[in-house]
């Protein structure tokens, strides 16, 4: 756009806007007084620190089912921890390195530990294992301070839908819903009664609001119209599981009125970001022309391998719509993956790099 | 038709508050083709005050997310980097919703670029960064821009809480993708209405550029909605400049309750201004997710 010719007047008479052009020139002038002793940051006011990692201390553990353990954390001079609300998670920073998120499935009342539980899954990350393996009583871990992407939102009537080890965030829940005496329902799905963690504690909150459904005594998975007709009218549904059973739920509700379902039906999950890249092969992206070399492996995306060089790299979606990681392309054939970026933004040399690639062995140069 | 999606109704305890949410864009998407020209049916010119929004959202939302995307070097704190970064990547997706509707009046013969033009001067040009300006007046011109985006955040907050809870709309049939449209935003800005505020706390907690920044920013929103109705009511081939716009006929609209009460508005650009005032007191975090949960562009967005 043209940033020298003030627009025109908006009814076409011939002549500059007049309000633009003095709003532009008052604003030259303010802007060069900016940094003035009363037009700057007070520089005697020191900059806020930034608040440090949480030292945890394993407290307690115990076998809650079948490959799931429960760990108590707290903190090692046995002070309050930050606080949380339903639905939330703690990224622990496991021994080796590894980061994880898992929800918080105690009580937010109770300020002097958290609680969490984690399943063993050998065919996973190692995280799980990890936590298993080398978690006891007294090992020290880093974590962040809890972040909540699955609030409870305490609708009059909910539907709480818990698919095996998807119970921790929902346990919070329907104690809350419990203690506001809101008309709640709890199913809560797994191959067997073995399998199934803190069913003691769900039927101690309210025995008749509380279903256990296990695959072996009903023969399979539930569909999802059978988990909805579970609601009570009109109820919002929080469902957390494995994502088929996520999806037999997304369906069933879009599907019509069944249960909870129809026009205006509520549907509450914790959102992941972006699905595991499975369709990628391993390129190169330069930072600059004369700058150094990254190789990319097939299931990262460059927008990760660029952030470790480049920290201060903005991003935001991870999936290729909201634009925020746009970078210009200097020389390489890429492989647009996005779906915000125009053909003629393309051609200009726009890039997406959280989902755009490049084929096996190419190199694309990047202006970071 | 369909039929506009209620905002649902919480039990009295919903937390109104919800710390720390992780924020996160999400994936929208509207079709226009059925838009009719004047989307609150007999209303012209409460169709036009709202239509503003869209004239100013897309360069004012792109402005947005261009100071907020200089700032991130200058955050010091990973929790409020993250909930930048989330509030970069809604905005982003708000220009371009509205920047949809903008292109789909032009269809209709309402030629929005004369107005559009001045609004991208206005955040271009006026707003925008003056990169021969020495290091030290640079960053402090920067800090002054996300002070303006904290007071201008302010009051897309109180048009999000007003918008959810406005049945005004919903009686006068106003058409439901456009509600939709309009309440989803709505819930992302009462969602992320911290975010400005924290972040210029974090650069600057000082009280004067909080109270400064409103007394350019407020003011000025007010003469661009201003301008931009007459603008509309004047460019719609529809009216052939028929209607003219009039503070008797605005307040009939807003008495019918499809406008926020200009008073209220003014109360609340004060509140902006109380020494221990922060985003967390306005609004409810639980009827924004509620309705993000229930939103159809939202729920689509989710199962993609």
């Amino acid at each position: 756009m043209d940033l020298l010719t003030p627009p025109p007047d908006l009814y076409g008479r011939p002549r500059q806007d007049r309000f633009l052009r003095r709003l532009t020139a008052i604003q030259d002038r303010y802007v060069q007084a900016l940094g003035g002793p009363l037009l700057r940051r007070n520089p005697r006011r020191p900059l806020s620190r930034p608040l440090p990692p949480l030292q945890l201390v394993v407290t307690t553990r115990r076998q809650l089912a079948a490959d799931v353990i429960e760990l108590q954390l707290a903190d090692p001079s046995g002070g309050p921890l930050p606080a949380w609300q339903p639905g939330a998670h703690l990224r622990l920073v496991l021994p080796s390195g590894r980061e994880r998120h898992y929800s918080l499935s105690g009580d937010p009342a109770d300020r002097a530990g958290y609680r969490i539980a984690v399943r063993r899954l050998p065919e996973g990350g190692g995280g799980s294992v990890e936590v298993h393996d080398t978690l006891h009583p007294g090992a020290r871990l880093t974590a962040r301070r809890p972040r909540n992407g699955f609030a409870f939102c305490a609708e009059p009537a909910v539907l709480l839908l818990a698919g095996g080890i998807g119970i921790t965030p929902l346990l919070p829940m329907a104690r809350e819903a419990q203690r506001h005496g809101l008309d709640w329902r709890l199913v809560h799905v797994g191959r067997s009664a073995d399998t199934l963690p803190y069913a003691d504690e769900l039927r101690a909150l309210d025995p008749h609001r509380v279903v256990l459904r296990t695959d072996d005594e009903h023969g399979g998975v539930p569909t999802g119209a059978e988990l909805l007709a579970h609601a009570p009218r009109g109820a919002a549904v929080y469902c957390c599981g494995p994502a088929p059973m996520l999806t037999a739920v997304q369906r069933a509700l879009d599907g019509g009125p069944v249960g909870a379902g129809g026009p205006g039906a509520s549907l509450h999950f914790e959102r992941f970001g972006a699905a595991p890249i499975t369709d990628g092969e391993p390129f190169a992206v330069r930072l600059g022309a004369d700058g150094p070399t990254l190789d990319v492996p097939a299931d990262r995306s460059a927008l990760d391998v660029l952030r470790e060089a480049r920290p201060d790299l903005p991003y935001s979606c991870h999936q290729g719509f909201c634009g925020t990681c746009e970078v210009r392309l200097l020389a390489g054939p890429p492989d647009h993956r996005d779906r915000r970026l125009t053909p003629e933004q393309r051609a200009a040399g726009s890039l997406l790099p959280c989902v755009s690639r490049a084929a096996e062995g190419e190199t694309l140069v990047l202006d970071v | 038709m369909p039929r506009p999606t209620p905002v649902p109704a919480l039990a009295a305890p919903a937390a109104r508050v919800h710390d720390s949410l992780v924020l996160e864009p999400r994936d929208v998407r509207f079709d226009w083709a059925q838009l009719p020209l004047h989307w609150v049916p007999d209303e012209p010119m409460a169709t036009h005050i709202l239509n503003v929004l869209h004239l100013l959202l897309p360069e004012g939302e792109r402005w947005f997310v261009k100071v907020f995307k200089e700032a991130v070097p200058l955050i010091r704190d990973e929790q409020l980097r993250e909930e930048v970064l989330g509030f970069i990547g809604q905005e982003a997706v708000h220009a371009e919703a509205h920047q949809e509707v903008l292109d789909h009046l032009l269809g209709q013969g309402l030629d929005p670029r004369p107005y559009v033009r001045q609004v991208a001067w206005v955040f271009q040009r006026v707003l925008g960064d003056r990169p021969w300006l020495t290091p030290a007046k640079r960053r402090e011109a920067l800090i002054e821009r996300v002070a303006a985006i904290a007071a201008i955040e302010h009051f897309t907050a109180f048009l999000g809480n007003w918008i959810l809870n406005s049945p005004g709309l919903d009686r006068a049939k106003a058409d439901p993708t456009m509600l939709d449209l309009l309440r989803w935003h709505g819930a992302e800005e009462v969602e992320h209405r911290s975010v400005a505020f924290d972040l210029l706390v974090h650069l600057d907690p000082g009280y004067a550029r909080r109270v400064r920044t409103m007394a350019m920013a407020g003011p000025l929103l007010v003469h661009l909605w201003v301008r931009g109705v007459r603008f509309l009511l004047a460019a719609d081939p529809t009216l052939a400049g028929r209607l003219r716009p009039s503070w008797r006929e605005a307040y009939r609209i807003t008495r019918r309750g499809l406008l926020p009460d200009p008073v209220a508005s003014f109360r609340s650009g004060l509140r902006y201004l109380r020494p221990g005032y922060h985003p967390t007191q306005e609004g409810s975090s639980s009827q924004a997710l509620g309705y993000l949960a229930t939103s159809p562009a939202a729920r689509a967005a989710a199962g993609r």
